[in-house]
């Protein structure tokens, strides 16, 4: 599986990170955006498959942003992710327009392979 | 009192008697031409004498009505001086001023009419118009001094004879005694329609009578036109003498009786003693007849004046408005300036409101340091809110995001770790992960992120999915997005309700509504428990309480213990 994968997240060690993970697990991260302006640009400039979405960002929320790539011509796939856990954000998170929810602490390539798994 | 004392003190005053008296006297005494006095005469003269006289009694006990009381004595004594004008001929000096003089008594007494009652003129074409009346008065008498035989200036060479001056009368009435009269009567009315309410009733009755009687007058002047003397017939001497007596009677009460018109001292006394505070300015409008009067208080530690109610007061600035001040700093009574004209009664009800207004202002006082007090208890509970979600965010990008990586980094070690060191290495992310759970429940805890991003809406549905029992929810869709500390605090209050019902009440279910009603969030959760929930016992909802009431709101606990606990917060939404 060598799907492109686009960061979103405001911090940069998150991100460091969470590329090298995710590329030993096979993944192609193209690109990294530390906000949801950024996001939305990159995504749009690279279009990659996935976007790995943190929900609080500090400009918009990835909830929103997610709402917005969704409406994209081509939508990557969206999964979202955050350092809370999903009981904090709840319902918002089940009407969010994406593919699912990983928390940070449980972030693995496994663990983004079985959320995309059809 | 000082008002009194100066007016009876003024030379002027004494001068005016004097002349007066030496005016009536020489008349009295028989210095007219022997024929013209008749009984109608002698009355006439002695209203004149009397009408000089309330002048002089006017000037002498209301000095500060300024004008007033010359001007009623000397319209007085200069008619009566016009008389000289028939004086013998050995009395050549009274003869000469009479005629100099002639005629000026009407002008002073429109002067008089036009500044009644305070003394002063109340429009700006008054002015002109009144010293066109005193000059022109004086030189259209030059023919009469040039063309009696009596005067010192009489002049064979510039004299008239009688026909002319006939001729001349009649063009004067046309000329100038008619529009003098109309002109007068033109700014009496305008004044009539414009004069402030606190004025109405004293001028009223003056400017009725004046204007009703002058064309009264303009009837017997005009008869001079049908003629042939300079001798007025008794009916123009019965009209002039009948308006002379309305307007005193008339001028006088209104004087006196405006006083006690206006003047409910006693009333205001009373009715101070049961006064509703913040409601000394309505009692003193009433007690001195001025419903635009306003009370401003001082407010020492905000240095300045406010109203009854806390609000800033400006003091009058331009012409119109007056502020008369009560006690040092104290208070300070903003009226019309047509109050001044009594600045007694003004005096007897600042006295009589002081007490009041001492009290009113302790209360502005207390008042605005609520609203103070009220105003800071708000800013501590946004700064409290302020700080929490800083900590929260500290927490979670600082210790959190570390742990989060390390967490990370752990996890791609595992292929490079030989198998004996795995086990120790599993150990250590398992220790990894209680302290990122731990970590994320304490910032939680502090405060909900989510909250602030997704809205309340969401953050309730969400804290009743978590509930242990079934709760319905109910949030009106146009409720919106509400202010952030209102969101909070709507927020903390369901988290401790849902937190009490799952520890305490016992409950099968449980129901949250949410809406939006005049300005006001209403939250309410029910539950079906056992009840009895006592906000004094346990701090958790004497905190939300507290935490609600700084943002104005008010959060009601009703816990029976038969059963069932309903909490209901109202918080305002006006930021």
């Amino acid at each position: 599986m060598s799907c492109s994968v686009l960061i979103v997240d405001d911090h940069s060690s998150f991100r460091r990170f969470a590329r090298r993970l995710l590329e030993r697990s096979g993944f192609v991260v193209v690109g990294e955006a530390a906000d949801g302006a950024g996001a939305l640009a990159e995504s749009r400039r690279l279009a990659p498959e996935i976007v790995l979405l943190d929900v609080l960002l500090p400009d918009v929320s990835g909830i929103e942003v997610a709402r917005r790539l969704g409406r994209e011509s081509e939508p990557p796939t969206v999964v979202l992710t955050s350092s809370r856990s999903a009981d904090e954000f709840g319902v918002a998170l089940e009407k969010a327009d994406a593919r699912g929810f990983i928390p940070k602490s449980d972030l693995s390539g496994a663990a983004l392979c079985q959320l995309l798994a059809p | 009192m000082t008002l009194y004392r100066e007016g009876f003190r003024s030379a002027a005053w004494w001068a005016t008697a004097a002349i007066g008296g030496i005016v009536l006297a020489l008349i009295l005494n028989g210095e007219l031409e022997q024929g013209t006095a008749d009984w109608f005469t002698y009355l006439y003269l002695v209203w004149m004498g009397a009408w000089t006289a309330i002048g002089l009694f006017v000037w002498a006990v209301r000095p500060y009505l300024r004008l007033t009381g010359p001007l009623w004595a000397w319209s007085g004594i200069l008619h009566l001086n016009d008389n000289f004008v028939y004086a013998t001929p050995e009395s050549k000096f009274l003869v000469t001023e009479a005629l100099l003089l002639l005629g000026l008594g009407v002008v002073v007494f429109i002067h008089w009419a036009l500044a009644y009652p305070s003394g002063r003129l109340y429009s700006r074409l008054a002015v002109p118009y009144l010293a066109l009346g005193y000059v022109g008065g004086t030189l259209l008498n030059i023919p009469y001094l040039l063309s009696s035989p009596t005067s010192y200036f009489y002049s064979s060479d510039l004299s008239w004879d009688i026909p002319t001056i006939t001729t001349f009368n009649r063009v004067l009435v046309i000329v100038w005694f008619a529009p003098l009269l109309l002109i007068g009567m033109g700014l009496y009315a305008h004044r009539l329609l414009t004069v402030s309410p606190a004025a109405r009733r004293s001028v009223a009755p003056l400017m009725i009578a004046a204007l009703i009687q002058a064309p009264a007058w303009f009837y017997a002047a005009a008869s001079d036109l049908w003629g042939t003397d300079l001798v007025w017939s008794l009916e123009q001497d019965a009209v002039v003498f009948v308006s002379f007596v309305a307007f005193g009677v008339i001028g006088l009460s209104g004087i006196f009786f405006v006083k006690r018109a206006h003047g409910n001292v006693g009333d205001l006394v009373v009715e101070l003693n049961h006064v509703e505070p913040g409601h000394v300015r309505e009692a003193l409008a009433r007690a001195v007849g001025d419903p635009t009067l306003d009370v401003g208080l001082w407010l020492p530690e905000r240095q300045e004046w406010v109203g009854e109610q806390g609000e800033p007061l400006a003091l009058p600035s331009g012409r119109g408005r007056h502020a008369t001040f009560i006690g040092d700093r104290l208070a300070v009574i903003v009226h019309e300036e047509d109050l001044l004209d009594q600045p007694a009664l003004l005096e007897a009800a600042g006295s009589a409101a002081r007490l009041a207004l001492e009290n009113a202002r302790l209360q502005a006082e207390l008042r605005a340091q609520l609203v103070e007090l009220r105003e800071s208890r708000a800013r501590i509970v946004r700064a409290g809110d302020d700080e929490r979600r800083r900590l929260e965010r500290d927490l979670h990008d600082g210790a959190q995001q570390r742990l989060l990586a390390l967490g990370m980094g752990l996890q791609m070690l595992h292929a490079h770790v030989d198998p004996s060191a795995r086990e120790l290495l599993a150990e250590s992310e398992n220790e990894l992960q209680h302290a990122l759970r731990e970590l994320r429940d304490l910032a939680h805890g502090i405060h909900p992120a989510a909250l602030t991003d997704n809205g309340l809406a969401d953050a309730v549905r969400t804290l009743a999915q978590r509930a242990p029992v079934p709760i319905t929810v109910e949030i009106d869709e146009r409720t919106g997005r509400l202010p952030q500390h209102v969101e909070t605090a709507a927020y903390f209050v369901v988290a401790e309700a849902l937190a009490n019902i799952a520890k305490y009440a016992d409950a099968h279910e449980a129901s949250i509504t949410v809406f939006r009603n005049n300005g006001n969030a209403h939250i309410e959760i029910r539950d079906n428990g056992k009840g009895g929930a006592d906000p004094d016992h346990g701090t958790g909802l004497k905190g939300l309480a507290d935490r609600v009431g700084a943002l104005d709101g008010a959060l009601t606990i009703d816990s029976p213990p038969s059963g069932g606990t309903r909490i209901v917060a109202e918080i305002p939404c006006a930021s």
